[in-house]
């Protein structure tokens, strides 16, 4: 497990979107500004410091499927990990669906306060797999 | 203090920019919102994003006449923008708007004393699934009188619509308090009698001090309106509140205040209107 070793988290102006990689540490500060319209449903919580561990290639591959789908990405433009549901278009209903579509594909259930902390197609990734090693541990 | 209340809704399906008049309109604000709009994956999403700013700086020099370059919209840690230099007037002692876009409108509306929230909803059909599957999924945002009115609605169309109106007024609620968050939405319950004379209980209790309006634009889309409570709001969006603190007298004059219809803008006038401002500085 990898332990905490940044001690300070700056803050950023609400219209600057950072993300830092520090030693397997993800640093996720100001998240999901830009979106018009606020909504509920998947709201990444702001300054809030986890721990990163890398989701199954296969894992994300499935998730940027179902949301590549959900949204109706033109296939000239690409689906990453690193995509941002609100950057892809995603608004409060699509938001709902996704987690729902991803509860039913990989048979897990997503409490609403880590719905809330999904942003990218990697968090959704390695929410999954963490839910998906918990259920046969 | 009626000159805080605005309601303005643009068609984007009318405007289709070139990459040049785009970039023009882009160029009129400033330049710490353009990531917001160009980080948006799809043209459709870029236009609306841009639209919304240009609704807001409009209407912000509109109606409080400040100038341009003392401008400063920001947005809280939920992603709700408020407007951050605003100055005290007797008339207009708390200044909030709210936005939203879906389909083909973006609006705006704001309000000179009570908090307000706004959203637009487009009725699209479910492609790949059922009504009943489709709705499904969002069941447990509903209070189980508001799920009843929904599945017995009648035929598919009248069961879809149903659960657009709803959803439409708890994101107005939601976005009035600027909460980002899943909220326990099925707690807060709306009654209404035929879409007129809404009001909303939460926990079982009635709210007076909240007002809601529901409206069909036309085209398969509907807006609603929530007025409320000040203190109601979240911490964050508090924060950025000119006032939150009224006395009952007072509170129930903007409570009460009329609601008027929504003004169609074009962006061509949102542009025109913003480019004077630019320039006047």
């Amino acid at each position: 497990m990898a332990s905490l070793a940044a001690s300070s988290i700056s803050f950023q102006p609400p219209h600057a979107l950072a993300t830092s990689r520090v030693s397997g540490l993800k640093l996720v500060s100001f998240m999901n500004q830009g979106r018009n319209s606020l909504s509920f449903g998947l709201r990444p919580m702001p300054a809030r410091v986890r721990i990163s561990c890398a989701a199954k290639p296969e894992t994300v591959d499935k998730v940027c499927e179902i949301v590549r789908k959900q949204l109706a990405v033109p296939s000239d433009k690409p689906v990453t990990g690193e995509s941002k549901f609100a950057e892809l278009g995603a608004d409060s209903l699509d938001t709902v669906e996704i987690v729902m579509g991803l509860e039913e594909e990989f048979g897990i259930t997503v409490e609403e306060d880590n719905a809330q902390s999904i942003a990218t197609v990697l968090d959704a990734a390695e929410l999954i797999d963490k839910l998906c090693s918990g259920k046969s541990a | 203090m009626e000159k805080g209340v605005q309601r303005w809704l643009v068609d984007i399906s009318k405007w289709n920019p070139s990459s040049n008049d785009f970039s023009f309109a882009l160029s009129l604000l400033p330049q710490t919102h353009h990531p917001s709009i160009t980080r948006f994956v799809k043209m459709e999403d870029r236009k609306r994003a841009l639209v919304s700013l240009l609704l807001q700086y409009a209407l912000v020099h509109e109606v409080l006449g400040i100038p341009y370059s003392d401008t400063v919209i920001n947005r809280t840690l939920e992603g709700k923008p408020f407007l951050e230099c605003g100055r005290f007037s007797f008339d207009i002692p708390n200044f909030n708007f709210n936005v939203s876009h879906h389909g083909d409108y973006v609006a705006i509306a704001s309000e000179p004393l009570c908090l307000v929230g706004l959203d637009i909803v487009n009725f699209t059909i479910p492609e790949k699934e059922t009504v009943q599957e489709y709705i499904q999924n969002f069941s447990s945002c509903f209070s189980s009188l508001e799920w009843d009115r929904i599945i017995t609605a009648g035929s598919n169309e009248d069961v879809l619509t149903e659960f657009y109106r709803y959803w439409c007024l708890k994101e107005a609620y939601v976005k009035a308090i600027g909460s980002g968050l899943g909220y326990g939405l099925q707690k807060v319950e709306f009654h209404h009698i035929n879409w007129t004379n809404i009001s909303v209980k939460v926990d079982g209790v009635t709210n007076p001090r909240w007002r809601f309006w529901l409206f069909d634009l036309g085209k398969g889309h509907s807006v609603s309106i929530a007025r409320g409570y000040p203190r109601s709001a979240v911490e964050s969006y508090k924060r950025s509140l000119k006032r939150t603190e009224f006395d009952e007298e007072e509170y129930n004059v903007g409570l009460n205040l009329p609601n008027p219809r929504f003004v169609f803008k074009t962006v061509e006038e949102l542009i025109s209107v913003v480019h004077k401002a630019l320039c006047s500085c």
